[in-house]
């Protein structure tokens, strides 16, 4: 398929917000501006972005926890300045402040974060049973690793979606490495999506950092997922420029990572290769991207403003207690 | 305004970092983005940039290792503003944490509060053990535990105490004419009552005599009308009466604490003390029947309701309404006591008052000028100063002193 | 004598033990590597065979050295944290735990099971909690925690030759501890507590993170209130005679444990005391534990878990 010029649009602004973003927390991590820890994500941003642009507000977003998410849910339209206020302890943040770094936005379908690498995909087998007996063509975008496939809970959610042809998209953004493991390593195959084939499911394998091609092999997945076509394994490959997180050595095995293999991922830098096609193509113009960096940048400005501004969580030990459970039954 | 750089916390479980080194100098003005520090944590080492733009004053020098969240450095807005950084530098240098310190008030257990008698007795389990070890009754050690309860230093001062009430430490080794088991007894009731009396009042005892030889005089006529009146009149019947009358003009000695109020009661229930027979040849026991609404009987009715009361109690066959509900006790000696013995007796508990008249005794008193041999009785009284104080007390005093001294006013 | 870090303490044990014992091999996510200062370099010197990265797959990585210990290996499994243990529960737990005991006594396990731990870093409920409670709990395995250099490193070497399956974590707030060890070789016996401080007033149980608070408050109160403090070192088996022999002399006992208030093994300890040695006491045994709410990972976390000013009050209300 290809993509309209709308369609590019949007997904060349989203690349440069979650640019903007990713580099934002790295910032503020670094100046002890917040709590918790980052899984930087440069150079991984174009999967994100591609995935849930064109995602519906009532479609399940479970997001990647590389750039803790935010990549996924400012595509999606969530408001990043209630993450953020989580992030930095404060009262206003999506948590009430209690959690560090987890991101609940229920009303946009993202329920929650866990510390358990694996964990949204028990989960979101129940998500894809929910969309399929409501029949309003509601898809479950499911991202994650490469490393979280080694999960027996991956292999089971895979299992019973394509058994209950559930509207699930698995997407895998697989950039070769969890923590200092290689995949390589970890796996016997190169293309984690291989593993749908034991399943008989739908799979296609994308450059993940090009996010028009990605777009391209996502649109069709969550279409298909729509029509009630079952799930699809999508697999983009990507790249992490970064460590895995801040303050963890950035190896591969136990020896660092090699400045030659930093030089060539930085060739394929998903910024720079978008805004080379969007250029080349009159998708857009210098200006038009000079203005969104602009707005990227005016925006984050606000969304700090916000979380610096707000009050830290400091409710008392029994007001905590006291919400240990919801109030009410069962009618 | 200053605007703080502190360790950065890192990674998950970075506790400390250590600043290798600083790639600028003290007093430098630093650009935003520009290199800053190499920093190191237990796992690996940083060159951070330096977040603000500013004159640098450095608070923790290379080399240094410091716990996240701890102030290395700060940025001054003007050259004016780092001087009187570098100057604040001369006192020891802070460690400014993050805010964080603990604001939750935390509930402190309030100490001792005093036990009322008659409730539950509280002591920790090596409290009563270390109790039951000395022979310690754990109803006389006052409790200064949370809550009251009797804890290990109560049983430690309690040791050194001189026995009041309590057993001695050491049984004596002397040959027994007999062992009374008090257990389970009325004995152990009127000990523990005893005790209770002395330990939750403010017991105050006074002692005087009334000069009852007109009194006896008066008696001597009733007791010639004996088969008319259908009784021997007693003395105590009189003396009754005369605590009545008393009471009558200071209704305050017919009290009683309930709980926190004071009732001063108008129908007046005589509480009788009766020596009863004990177990053996030895002891005896102890019984206050109740005598109900004195106010209302005359001397005669008095005199043959005692009598037939005081029967009942040495039969048993007193009622339960009997047996309770006294607002004051008389408690007499006479006849058994030697002449004039003056004692402090121990308040009925709940009443507010008791009446202890002993044997009468002969004494030679000023009357009139002249020395005259009168008979005196003495009256030993006890009240509760929690209820009432010395001011209606010797008010009552005097009213009863009067009647027993003119008893033509027992007529009004 | 030298001078070095509790996490440097376990690496010891590791190197001391991996060359004292060919059988003895790791297994983790990413320990070649080394998330934690204790498993860098030993790949190194032990090779790719001895010190296994395996994927995500906690299942797998369990079930590895399950069956090389049933094959006579003497595996050490390193879960990175505490809570990704219960990713594989039953394995690592419950069949375990019962394998010795329900196949009439044949072959025990030898394996030793271990992660970090611990309050203190703004991480929330699934990074930050205990688990010594939960594998006190089903019987079979021994669960054991260092609060120093010294008991850390002769505990790990105990445990790496414990013919037992042992739960022994460690905690991140006291990963940079420094303390003193001994040249020559010694091993700490698992089941033992150790008298940290002595004192007449009140006796303090506490363990890792939470020794060091009551070390901190003892000092504090020094002069005022005489603080006793044990430091049980083992969970099961549980030295309780220590704790009594204490309580002969001061009466009176404060049980800190970072663990939630129900069910965790101050509860245990409470009521196991309050039947051997209701005599001794002169106050209730007064426990300082974690709120029964998931661990947050806010600013709160530092004044809801256990700290030192919750420990003072606990020690003056025992002793008022």
């Amino acid at each position: 398929m290809s993509l309209s010029q709308e369609q590019m649009q949007a997904l060349y602004r989203n690349l440069v917000r979650a640019d903007h973003f990713n580099r934002m927390m790295y910032r503020r991590m670094m100046q002890g501006k917040l709590i918790g820890f980052y899984h930087p994500a440069e150079g991984a941003i174009a999967p994100g972005v591609a995935a849930c642009t064109f995602l519906n507000q009532d479609d399940n977003l479970s997001p990647h926890h590389r750039g803790h998410g935010i990549t996924h849910m400012l595509s999606k339209g969530i408001d990043i300045k209630y993450y953020l206020a989580e992030h930095t302890g404060k009262e206003t943040g999506c948590c009430q402040g209690r959690s560090a770094f987890h991101f609940s936005f229920p009303e946009h379908k993202v329920y929650m974060m866990s510390g358990f690498i694996g964990y949204n995909f028990a989960p979101s087998v129940g998500w894809g049973l929910a969309a399929k007996r409501r029949q309003q063509g509601q898809v479950v975008m499911n991202c994650s690793g490469d490393g979280s496939y080694g999960q027996g809970r991956a292999h089971e959610a895979l299992l019973m979606a394509e058994n209950w042809k559930l509207p699930i998209i698995f997407f895998c953004e697989n950039n070769g490495m969890s923590i200092f493991s290689e995949a390589s390593e970890m796996h016997p195959v190169a293309d984690i999506s291989s593993m749908a084939k034991a399943y008989d499911m739908n799979a296609v394998i994308c450059d993940g950092q090009d996010v028009f091609a990605v777009a391209e092999a996502v649109l069709p997945a969550i279409e298909r997922a729509r029509a009630g076509e079952g799930p699809t394994f999508v697999e983009a490959k990507t790249l992490r420029f970064n460590e895995h997180d801040i303050g963890t050595p950035d190896l591969a095995g136990w020896e660092a990572r090699s400045d030659e293999v930093h030089a060539d991922m930085r060739d394929r830098e998903p910024v720079a290769i978008a805004t080379k096609r969007v250029l080349a193509e009159g998708v857009l113009s210098q200006d038009d991207i000079d203005r969104l960096n602009e707005e990227a940048l005016a925006e984050i400005e606000a969304v700090e403003e916000f979380a610096d501004n707000s009050e830290i969580a400091r409710p008392s030990e029994a007001s905590l207690l006291a919400d240990v459970f919801a109030p009410g039954e069962a009618v | 305004m200053a605007i703080d750089y502190v360790m950065p916390k890192l990674a998950m479980a970075m506790n400390e970092g250590t600043i290798n080194e600083w790639l600028v100098a003290e007093g430098d003005y630093v650009e935003k983005g520009a290199e800053l520090a190499s920093i190191e944590t237990e796992k690996v080492a940083y060159d951070v940039e330096s977040p603000e733009a500013g004159y640098i004053h450095i608070i923790v020098p290379a080399g240094e290792t410091v716990e996240c969240e701890v102030r290395v450095a700060q940025f001054a807005e003007s050259e004016e503003e780092l001087a009187s950084l570098q100057q604040a530098a001369a006192a020891p240098a802070e460690s400014a944490a993050v805010e964080n310190a603990s604001e939750q008030p935390i509930e402190q257990v309030t100490a001792t509060a005093p036990r009322v008698a008659g409730e539950r007795i509280k002591a920790s389990p090596l409290a009563r053990k270390m109790a039951g070890q000395s022979g310690l009754d754990l109803a006389t050690i006052a409790g200064t535990g949370p809550g009251g309860r009797i804890v290990k230093r109560d049983v430690l001062a309690a040791r050194e105490r001189p026995a009041a009430v309590a057993a001695p430490v050491t049984a004596s080794t002397a040959i027994e004419l007999a062992r009374i088991p008090m257990k389970g007894t009325p004995r152990a009731a009127i000990a523990r009552r005893m005790v209770e009396s002395l330990q939750s009042t403010a017991q105050l005892a006074s002692s005087w005599e009334a000069d009852i030889t007109d009194l006896l005089d008066v008696r001597r006529r009733l007791v010639s009308r004996e088969e008319q009146l259908g009784t021997r009149v007693s003395v105590n019947a009189l003396l009754v009466k005369a605590i009545v009358g008393a009471i009558q003009q200071v209704p305050m000695a017919n009290s009683a604490l309930e709980g926190d109020d004071i009732v001063i009661y108008k129908a007046v229930h005589m509480g009788i003390a009766v020596s009863l027979p004990g177990a053996t040849e030895y002891d005896t026991t102890l019984m206050v029947p109740v005598l109900k609404d004195v106010d209302r009987m005359s001397v005669v009715e008095i005199d043959r309701a005692m009598k037939a009361l005081i029967g009942r109690a040495r039969s048993g066959e007193l009622s339960a309404e009997e047996m309770s509900g006294s607002t004051i006790t008389l408690s007499s000696t006479a006849g058994l006591a030697p002449p004039g013995l003056t004692t402090a007796p121990i308040l009925n508990l709940p009443n507010g008052m008791i009446v202890g008249p002993s044997t009468p005794i002969e004494r030679p008193m000023v009357r009139d000028g002249e020395v005259r041999i009168c008979t005196m009785l003495p009256l030993s009284v006890t009240f509760d100063h929690r209820v009432m104080d010395g001011e209606p007390f010797a008010r009552f005093a005097t009213a009863l002193t009067e009647r027993l001294e003119n008893p033509e006013l027992l007529l009004v | 004598m030298r001078t070095i870090t509790l996490i440097e303490a376990i690496k010891e044990a590791y190197q001391e033990e991996m060359r004292r014992d060919d059988a003895v091999f790791m297994v983790g996510q990413d320990i070649r590597g080394g998330i934690f200062p204790h498993t860098k370099g030993l790949v190194e010197e032990f090779g790719p065979d001895r010190i296994l990265d395996t994927p995500i797959a906690e299942s797998g990585m369990y079930g590895a050295a399950f069956g090389a210990a049933q094959e006579g290996l003497r595996p050490i499994v390193d879960f990175m944290f505490g809570g990704f243990s219960y990713v594989t529960f039953s394995e690592c737990s419950v069949t375990t735990g019962q394998y010795y005991f329900l196949h009439g006594s044949q072959q025990s396990l030898p394996i030793v099971m271990t992660a970090g731990v611990g309050t203190g870093q703004r991480l929330a409920n699934d990074h930050a909690m205990s688990i010594h409670g939960t594998f006190a709990h089903h019987p079979g395995i021994k669960v054991a925690m260092p609060s120093t250099p010294y008991d850390a490193k002769g505990m790990f070497k105990a445990a790496i030759r414990d013919n037992n399956p042992v739960m022994i974590p460690w905690h991140m707030g006291i990963m940079m501890l420094k303390g003193e060890v001994p040249d020559e070789e010694y091993i700490v016996p698992l089941g033992v507590a150790d008298v940290k401080r002595e004192g007449t007033d009140c006796t303090v149980l506490a363990n890792s993170m939470q020794l060091q608070n009551a070390l901190k408050v003892a000092e504090k109160l020094e002069g005022d209130i005489s603080v006793e403090i044990i430091d049980p070192r083992s969970f099961v088996p549980f030295d309780i005679e220590t704790v009594l022999t204490s309580l002969e002399k001061t009466n009176r006992l404060v049980v800190v444990d970072e663990d939630w208030e129900s069910g965790g093994f101050a509860a245990t300890v409470s009521a196991r005391i309050m039947e051997q040695g209701f005599d001794l006491l002169d106050a209730p045994v007064t426990r300082v534990t974690l709120p029964n709410m998931p661990v947050p990972g806010g600013y709160m976390e530092e004044y809801v878990a256990p700290n030192p000013e919750k420990i003072e009050a606990a020690i003056r209300a025992v002793c008022a």
